[in-house]
């Protein structure tokens, strides 16, 4: 069966029905299943020619072109199906029956363990509810903020000694963010260096599709510190409580295998998210004039920019799922025990549902983006992310920094597609 | 079976039947009620299900928990006294007939 035909479709986001279209249209249209008539589908279409180097410079155009041609893909350098439509990405994430978080060979279970991110109900939410309240915005507003301030005052002071050329991701960004997750983590025997390392090294086993040894034995070794470092901090906590994730669970009844996975998880998914979403507001901001002359003059648009920034560029830009049954999705046929990767960066940019969706515009029309994921597994650390980039960091830097600017003498390079963020961001000011 | 109205702020309003113990927010979702997003699932962790209760129906509500207390201080649209998550509002009997205000925005 063809893939192009593209007939009219409800969009099951927001009951919106319109003609399909395949370039960005002025007015968001909805998603076109891929076949005609109830109960017909087609299979996959294989896309031969992406390749992973490409990926990695610039997913954009790459999915620009998938998400014309089907919302589903077998991509063999990927070795999965890819999910790139917003339609068929929100019906997964709502749907952990039929798409199963609980992979079998997962890279991240290898590297990580068995965290809360690739189990499902009821077990996952065992371990997510062992989570207690440290993430929720009433510890945040009670406890977190005035942290997170002084954190981030420190990590500022650095970045201005360091002068301007100074890196906005390495001199300022990654050690703000990673000195806020030893404490919400609860590493008191730890520095911020350690979860730089940590957290670097394990993304990198979760990502080692090349199987490359050395990329194991680096992940393993972090992996085991991690653990030393919980074994000693957990009677210590259990002692002497404070808000952090680990004081909660040195009291609850949860096995030490199950703690490890999560917190190493944790180190995983909460450094380098807000880090990069920090860098790539800024950066683009810093990229649109006007758009930081608006923020600056309205603190409310803090909030606004960071949303667009996480639609714009998701942070995680690919998640994996895997089917427990037959199933068409958006008229696509996904045979049982399919392992797909749920593209959010490419349904972020759907513009079925977002009008112009490459260009960062923070006074584009509010729509819920998927940048957090969404159903059971949305982001436990959503509102943790938003306080610390949006409240603290961004009003703060721009009032103490306000002629902030990309250094015109070294370009910055934005990177990744799993995860996707800037790599180098040289900044100048004065 | 309970019948919930979503009053949007255009004026125009939606009428769903649904099944007791079917949360608010599902049935919005489900039938696509436009306003109400239901981005975490209905745990408690967005606050995209924001909806306004009518007055004669708020002491039949369920209690507000501190987890529900401390997520309605972040919806997008004014809090009021109105204020609840649809995800915790389960459909029972004492809701027979109940109406909600959808807020303009959710996100
Ligand atoms: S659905 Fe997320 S808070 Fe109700």
């Amino acid at each position: 069966m063809s893939t192009s035909n593209a007939p009219t479709g409800v969009c099951p986001f927001s009951g919106a029905t319109g003609p399909a279209e395949t370039d960005p249209p002025a007015e968001p249209v909805a998603a076109p299943p891929i076949s005609a008539s109830p109960g017909t589908f087609a299979e996959a279409p294989v896309a031969g020619w992406v390749t992973i180097p490409d990926l990695y410079n610039d997913p954009f155009p790459i999915y620009q072109r998938m998400r014309a041609e089907s919302p589903v893909h077998w991509v063999p350098a990927v070795n999965r199906y890819m999910v790139t439509s917003y339609a068929a990405c929100h019906e997964i994430e709502q749907d952990e029956a039929r798409f199963s978080a609980d992979e079998n060979n997962s890279l991240m279970k290898r590297a990580m363990g068995h965290s809360m991110l690739r189990k499902d109900n009821p077990k996952h939410q065992v371990d997510r509810d062992s989570y207690g309240s440290t993430l929720r915005p009433g510890t945040i507003k009670k406890h977190w903020n005035q942290i997170f301030a002084s954190n981030h005052a420190k990590s500022l002071d650095a970045l201005i000694a360091k002068g301007p050329g100074a890196d906005f991701v390495w001199d300022y960004a990654a050690p703000y963010t990673a000195e806020n997750l030893r404490l919400i983590c609860g590493f008191h025997n730890a520095t911020q260096e350690d979860l730089q390392r940590w957290s670097q090294s394990m993304i990198d086993g979760t990502g080692n599709y090349a199987d490359d040894p050395e990329v194991w034995a680096k992940s393993a070794a972090a992996s085991e510190e991690v653990n030393a470092a919980i074994d000693e901090m957990l009677p210590y906590l259990a002692a002497n409580p404070d808000h952090s994730l680990l004081s909660g669970l040195a009291s609850l009844p949860i096995p030490l295998e199950a703690i490890r996975a999560n917190l190493k998880m944790t180190i995983g998914g909460g450094l380098n998210e807000p880090r990069d979403v920090l860098a790539t507001t800024v950066w683009a901001l810093l990229n649109h004039p006007e758009q930081l002359a608006a923020v600056k003059s309205d603190p409310k648009l803090h909030a606004v920019a960071f949303e667009e920034s996480v639609r714009w560029v998701a942070p995680i830009g690919m998640y994996p799922r895997e089917t427990t049954a037959d199933v068409v999705l958006e008229g696509v046929h996904l045979p049982k025990g399919s392992r797909l990767g749920v593209v959010l960066g490419a349904a972020n940019r759907d513009p079925r549902i977002f009008e112009d969706p490459e260009s960062f515009n923070i006074f584009r029309p509010k729509k819920p983006h998927l940048g957090f994921g969404g159903g059971v597994h949305f982001c436990a650390g959503t509102w943790i992310a938003r306080a610390q980039v949006a409240q603290i960091a961004m009003p703060a830097l721009f009032e103490r920094i306000p002629d902030l600017r990309l250094d015109p003498s070294s370009q910055s390079i934005d990177a990744g597609w799993v995860f996707r963020g800037l790599t180098k961001m040289p900044v100048t000011w004065g | 079976m309970p019948t919930i109205t979503f009053a949007q702020s255009s004026g125009a309003t939606t009428e769903i039947t649904v099944a007791e113990g079917t949360s608010l927010m599902r049935a919005a979702v489900t039938n696509s009620v436009d306003g109400i997003v239901g981005e975490c699932g209905g745990q408690g962790m967005c606050a995209t299900c924001h909806v306004y209760v009518r007055p004669e129906f708020t002491d039949q509500l369920p209690e507000l928990s501190d987890d529900e207390d401390e997520m309605l201080d972040c919806t997008t649209a004014e809090r009021t006294d109105s204020s609840r998550l649809g995800c915790q509002i389960k459909m029972s009997p004492a809701l027979m007939n109940i109406v909600v205000d959808v807020p303009a925005d959710q996100v």
